[in-house]
């Protein structure tokens, strides 16, 4: 779409007068803007959009297999139909009955809290397309906030929804400050801080299929090497895996364990831009490593750090392999994430559902990370600039 | 610069040349081509390449083995036969399989390569997987390199010691399980478990229930089926049986060991191997993994029986348990219905219906090679092949058995075991209708796992089974399944 | 900083500021050094013990892996290499002469690249020597894709970072309402995938020429880097299916090219994410004098902008490469035999009612890991550099 979009470039090298023997370099040079911008859309629309499209038509259909290809039934929503009302809630959701006392207060707390925010909004005066974009956000948090009501805080097990949330928001987070935290450390002039990047990086080198593997592998009450420290600590019986929180628990260390270096070389390169003079200058003025940190360093990565924590979280949605390789998303249902609860639909050639749960995924992704973008990471920008 | 053209040149010289090696066989196949796609080696795949190298010097037809892991076989070659790509000429999977395959009108019919073909005996077939496991609707559409199904296995040794005798039942499972539990097994000092069955999700939890359930439910020989009212499909799953099964699969668990629910088949044999188990569920590997190097533990000590069976079955029309008898369950013995479940059925080969018939012809000439009593009953003895017998006149004889490593009364009771299991016309089958991986795979597995996690009752998992199989045969087409159904069972056309 | 500037400056200090504060700019003081050493100490435990246990338990066989747990090879345990004799000795028909064979057509095969990436590649024999083949075929997959995205997206995000984009909004809903049209009709109509595309393709831009002027609304860079980053949101279980169909239909399936666009494709909105960041962070004073002296706009991007990025780029292409050299799901579908890559080897090392080969499974993780530990220990170089050029230029 871009390179079909014809407007004069604003910053050539060359006058834009159009000499009569022009090189093909000039011309080159003359439509860069073009150039540089035209292969990456031109993939990404080919071999991202065109299969995302395509898999909406997947989405909205069911799936049979004929020796002359696919052929697809039009069903309209039924498949999205089925998460929210159909036989599918108590797995997508969760269970829905009984809202403890808890809970009302929990939501009611919740609704106020958005609506204000919302009336804020409307009084400092927002665009109507902000509007429109704080409006579904608004909806995204209160429909999160009563399914958390009725799931967690009235005592029901919850469903792959909340759990896919779950890796996200305690994954990320706690990623982000240990990668951080140890990015920090290894730019400090340490000795031997190019021997601490190498093994911290390790992590992310291996597959995430060996990550499962190995974590299955050491997690082992039986066999596994911490098998001595449980009996130990007189827990030789207690089998995490099949106890929820902390199957779920467990699965978010070991995706930290292999995600915390991407945070940490990320991280890493963009303190190391951070130009030395300006700290040191703070250090003559007598600040503390902490209002260096705060007032020097943190306003100048903030934007890599809000653009790691999108990808993070863009990813960490996505999480599959774990789960499943380490519990099969058991005990029951409790770490089963949203693309797993896909994939396992997906491998029972299910295609229409898997695709509508997907989308489901990715309706929630978008909301969660624009607003993620628009009301943290651009207000944090906004602030560290001022 | 120099240097590196004539180094190039002389990679380029040296390709070319290894490329030009040509078969110095000559035979009815010369020229052909047959790709198989299976599960990765040794098992299973690492005999289909070693006969596959012995074929082509007989043949010339070159056997392609190409292996992609367990979870993604079915699709590939579900994928490669719809959309035309049809680089797979053999599929190596599941018997089960076949018929949402052959339903989709993907496979090649076998039965006129079968009745021209005087090596392959198909009589010596044992009569489950001939009519069951290789045909579908009459007719041949695979041909077995393996037989599946479910046994139990105890520890001989250890009931001795505690004076208890062979199960019959699924109450005696429970009873010996209890007995046993926390004794030590193998002699290291530690306490052992009573009864290991997998109970992983989405691993081989659902053929162990089905495989407890099938004897409650299935009275009246293979045809009748345990899942469906065959005439309906309306699912025989909100009944007594069905909630007895769950509650005793569940019971077990507390003879087990404590991550009993995250293990696959993988970790229970791990245990059993290191002699730490004393009755579990399993196919018929054990038998020759108990030979292996790494078992000494359980040598000559794990036996096997045909299946276990119940005192009571279900009567379809109440929905009650009532006592067996010689009317409500004809194969019944001494009060016991018995109905081993084929779980898997075995891996078979079926060729794709899209091969050009040169192709097609020198693949089934494979798939019969490897079929044949001269080579299967070698491979099936071996451990590392992963072939179970399903051949009589593999288990008709001790010798090999006794030459491979078994002790003699091991060996007895073995074949015994799976001589009694195939000689009962009441064997159990597996879903083989279209949406198979969906009723078993997906539903029965989730909610399961669901109910052995304490997420849900027993009566709200068997309403979701119910209620998740009704969607999916609405889904496919009632009338379509019941046809298929009848495939299955053998009693369509 | 030498001792001697040390003691001048600081030999006023009692002994407790001496703990807790740093003893020169530029400097750490004791308290902060030691408690900044136990946590990397801690953390490089919590990340090597696994990587440990994956190491030893390549060295175990069935037995000692069954019985475990042991730890520490010739203390407690044997170790064996029965696991590598299998996996990369023990195939019959994996000889001497099959292997140097493979090592020629990877030689080949890399040449080849060079020279266009669009030459089919060799025929390796898919049947033999699996494990050599599929190493082969991660290599090469991975090095080229990655190369083909770092290309492409630093252009890309460049271009964001520097230049002003403004779509107009028409013209997306246009085009998108076209493609769906054009899938719906090969999918529901049977109108075959050609004719559609094509016809789809010609509308658009007949439609963008005529109609493109009188659209108002406009989009930003912000949105154009929104709409990329997206594209990694939907789970690739989605659009395996899609992808494989759209490769079947140009007969592509089971090549390397097909997995080295798809791989390039995918982390192509990283790549433009982070780059982005780091080309928006330079100070744009040195390409603007650049561009007085008459320097082309490819030029300034080549000889100015990407060496003053050198660890973001040093940092990216590592995470590129990772990703390419790991990934499963495409994979395993776009591939049957002859472009199997090594995380394939990985996940047929679950044996399914085998159980888990562990110590065959350990063996190929360690041998993947390899090739990329030394990839990091090379770009380390760079990014360490990098910041030394950035010191010197700022």
């Amino acid at each position: 779409m871009a390179q079909s979009n014809t407007q004069h470039h604003q910053s050539g090298a060359t006058p834009a007068g159009n000499r009569p023997s022009e090189g093909w370099d000039e011309w080159f040079d003359r439509h860069s803007r073009t150039f540089f911008i035209a292969p990456a859309v031109t993939f990404i629309l080919i071999f991202a959009i065109v299969p995302t499209f395509y898999s909406i038509v997947f989405a909205l259909s069911r799936v049979k297999f004929s020796p002359d290809g696919l052929q697809f039934r039009f069903v309209w929503f039924q498949n999205f139909l089925k998460q929210f009302v159909g036989n599918e809630q108590t797995h997508f959701l969760g269970r829905l009955e009984g809202l403890s006392a808890f809970a009302w207060l929990f939501n009611i707390i919740v609704i106020a809290a958005v609506l204000y925010w919302l009336y804020r909004s409307v009084r400092n005066g927002a665009s109507w397309v902000g509007m429109v974009g704080r409006l579904i956000s608004a909806a995204m948090a209160i429909a999160i906030s009563l399914l958390l009501g009725a799931t967690l805080l009235s005592g029901n097990p919850w469903g792959t929804l909340l759990t896919t949330l779950f890796y996200v928001v305690v994954g990320c987070a706690l990623q982000f400050v240990i990668g951080t935290g140890l990015a920090f450390l290894c730019s400090q002039p340490i000795s031997g801080k190019n021997f601490f990047r190498v093994i911290f990086f390790i992590p992310l080198m291996i597959t995430p299929l060996g990550v499962g593997y190995a974590f299955k592998m050491i997690l082992d009450i039986t066999k596994g090497p911490f098998q001595p420290f449980w009996e130990f600590i007189g827990l030789r019986d207690w089998a995490w895996s099949t106890d929820a929180w902390a199957a779920r628990w467990f699965v978010v260390i070991g995706d930290s364990w292999q995600w915390i270096p991407f945070i940490f070389i990320c991280m890493l390169a963009a303190l190391e831009n951070v130009p030395k003079d300006h700290v040191e200058a703070a250090q003559v003025d007598g600040a503390s490593s902490v209002q260096i940190f705060r007032d020097i360093i943190w306003p100048q990565i903030v934007p890599v750090a809000a653009t790691v924590i999108l990808i993070r979280m863009i990813e960490a949605f996505k999480i599959v392999d774990l789960p499943n390789i380490m519990t099969s998303g058991g005990p029951g249902i409790a770490t089963e994430s949203m693309s797993l609860h896909s994939f396992f639909i997906w491998r029972a050639n299910d295609y229409g559902m898997s695709a509508a749960v997907a989308y489901m995924l990715l309706l929630v992704t978008v909301v969660v990370c624009a607003s993620f973008f628009n009301y943290v990471v651009l207000k944090q920008l906004r602030s560290s600039h001022a | 610069m120099s240097f590196r053209k004539v180094l190039t040149a002389a990679l380029v010289a040296g390709t070319a040349l290894c490329g030009t090696t040509f078969a110095a066989s000559a035979g009815e196949f010369d020229g052909v081509t047959v790709n198989i796609l299976t599960r990765p080696g040794p098992v299973i795949a690492g005999k289909l390449a070693e006969r596959g190298k012995e074929f082509e010097k007989a043949t010339g037809a070159k056997i392609v083995v190409s292996e992609v892991p367990f979870a993604e076989i079915f699709q590939k070659i579900q994928t490669d036969w719809t959309t035309g790509t049809n680089s797979i000429d053999v599929g190596v999977f599941a018997a089960g399989w076949g018929v949402e395959l052959a339903s989709a009108g993907l496979l090649e019919d076998l039965s006129p390569y079968v009745a021209k073909d005087a090596k392959l005996n198909p009589d010596d077939i044992a009569p489950y997987f001939r009519e069951f496991g290789q045909k579908i609707g009459g007719k041949t559409m695979l041909l077995m390199v393996d037989g599946d199904f479910q046994m139990v296995y105890y520890r001989k040794d250890i009931l001795d010691k505690n004076g208890l005798t062979a199960p019959k039942t699924w109450d005696d499972y429970l009873a010996i399980a209890k007995k046993i539990h926390g004794s030590d097994m193998n002699g290291d000092g530690q306490a052992d478990y009573g009864s290991c069955i997998f109970k992983k999700r989405n691993a081989q939890s659902y053929f162990a229930i089905q495989t407890m359930a099938a004897g409650l439910i299935q009275t009246q020989g293979t045809a009748q089926g345990f899942h469906f009212d065959n005439a309906t499909m309306k699912p025989i799953i909100k009944n007594d049986a069905w909630k007895k099964a769950f509650e005793m699969y569940k019971e077990t668990g507390k003879y087990g060991p404590p991550e009993e629910l995250n293990m696959d088949i993988g970790d229970t044999r791990g245990l059993f191997k290191a002699g730490r188990c004393g009755i579990l569920i399993e196919w018929g590997d054990p038998g020759p993994m108990s030979i292996e190097k790494d078992a000494g533990a359980i040598k000559d000590k794990l036996y096997a029986v045909s299946g276990l069976g119940w005192k009571e079955v279900l009567d379809r029309k109440t929905g009650k348990l009532v006592p067996v008898t010689k009317e409500n369950a004809p194969s019944s013995v001494d009060g016991i219905n018995y109905a081993p479940f084929a779980a898997f059925g075995g891996w078979a080969g079926a060729v794709n219906g899209k091969a050009d018939a040169k192709k097609k012809a020198a693949s089934y000439a494979f798939l019969s090679y490897m079929n044949q009593a001269a080579q299967s009953n070698i491979d099936v003895t071996i451990g590392w092949t992963g072939y179970n017998a399903y051949r009589i006149s593999q288990l008709k004889d001790t010798t090999p058995w006794v030459a491979a490593g078994f002790s003699k009364e091991a060996a007895e009771n073995y074949l015994g075991a799976i001589n009694g299991a195939l000689a009962n016309p009441n064997m159990a089958s597996d879903f083989k209708i279209p949406g198979a991986q969906s009723y078993s795979g997906v539903v029965l597995d989730r909610e399961l796992a669901r109910y052995l996690a304490g997420e849900i009752t027993v009566d709200e998992a068997l309403a979701n089974i119910e209620a998740g199989w009704e969607e999916i045969t609405e889904d496919f087409g009632r009338d379509n399944q019941i046809k298929a159904q009848g495939l299955a069972l053998g009693t369509g056309k | 900083m030498t001792n001697a500037t040390y003691k001048l400056e600081k030999s006023g200090r009692t002994f407790l500021e001496r703990l807790f504060e740093p003893p020169a700019i530029g400097k750490m003081s004791p308290v902060a050094n030691v408690t900044a050493y136990a946590i990397l100490l801690f953390w490089s435990a919590f990340v090597l013990f696994p990587i440990y246990w994956v190491v030893i338990t390549a060295f175990k066989d069935a037995q000692t892996v069954n019985e475990g747990p042991y730890f520490i090879p010739f203390v407690d345990f044997e170790p064996t290499l029965a696991a590598w004799r299998t996996q990369f000795l023990s195939d019959p028909f994996c000889d001497f002469y099959a292997i140097g064979r493979q090592i020629v057509l990877l030689a080949y095969n890399s040449a080849a690249f060079i020279v266009s990436p669009v030459v089919s590649l060799a025929p390796m024999e898919p049947q033999i020597c699996k494990v050599y083949l599929a190493y082969t075929n991660s290599l090469v997959i991975s090095i080229v894709s990655t190369a083909l995205c770092i290309v492409i997206g630093s252009m890309a995000a460049y271009a964001l970072a520097r230049i002003q984009y403004k779509p107009k909004f028409g013209n997306i809903v246009m085009f998108v309402i076209l493609t769906l049209v054009s899938i719906v009709a090969s999918t529901y109509a049977g109108v075959h995938w050609l004719a559609s595309a094509s016809v789809a393709l010609a509308l658009f831009f007949l439609l963008a020429r005529a109609f493109g002027k009188h659209f108002k609304g406009q989009l930003g860079n912000g949105d154009i880097l929104f709409w990329i980053i997206s594209q990694r949101i939907l789970p690739p279980v989605v659009v395996v299916i899609p992808v494989y169909m759209m490769f079947q239909a140009v007969g592509m399936i089971d090549t390397h090219f097909a997995l080295i666009l798809v791989y390039a494709v995918a982390n192509l909105p990283i790549v433009v994410w982070l780059m982005h960041d780091f080309f928006a962070g330079l100070p744009i004073e040195l390409e603007e004098s650049a561009q007085l002296d008459g320097a082309t706009r490819f030029g300034i991007f080549w000889e100015i902008v990407l060496p003053l990025t050198r660890p973001g780029l040093a940092a990216v292409t590592l995470l590129t490469l990772i990703l390419n050299w790991n990934e499963y799901i495409f994979a395993v579908f776009l591939s049957t035999s002859k472009a199997q890559t090594m995380p394939i080897m990985v996940a047929a090392k679950n044996a399914g009612e085998r159980g888990i080969l562990w110590w065959e499974m350990c063996a190929i993780i360690v041998v993947m890991i390899i090739p990329v530990i030394i990839m990091a220990i090379i770009l380390q170089r760079f990014i360490a550099r990098g910041v030394l050029l950035g010191a010197v230029k700022g």
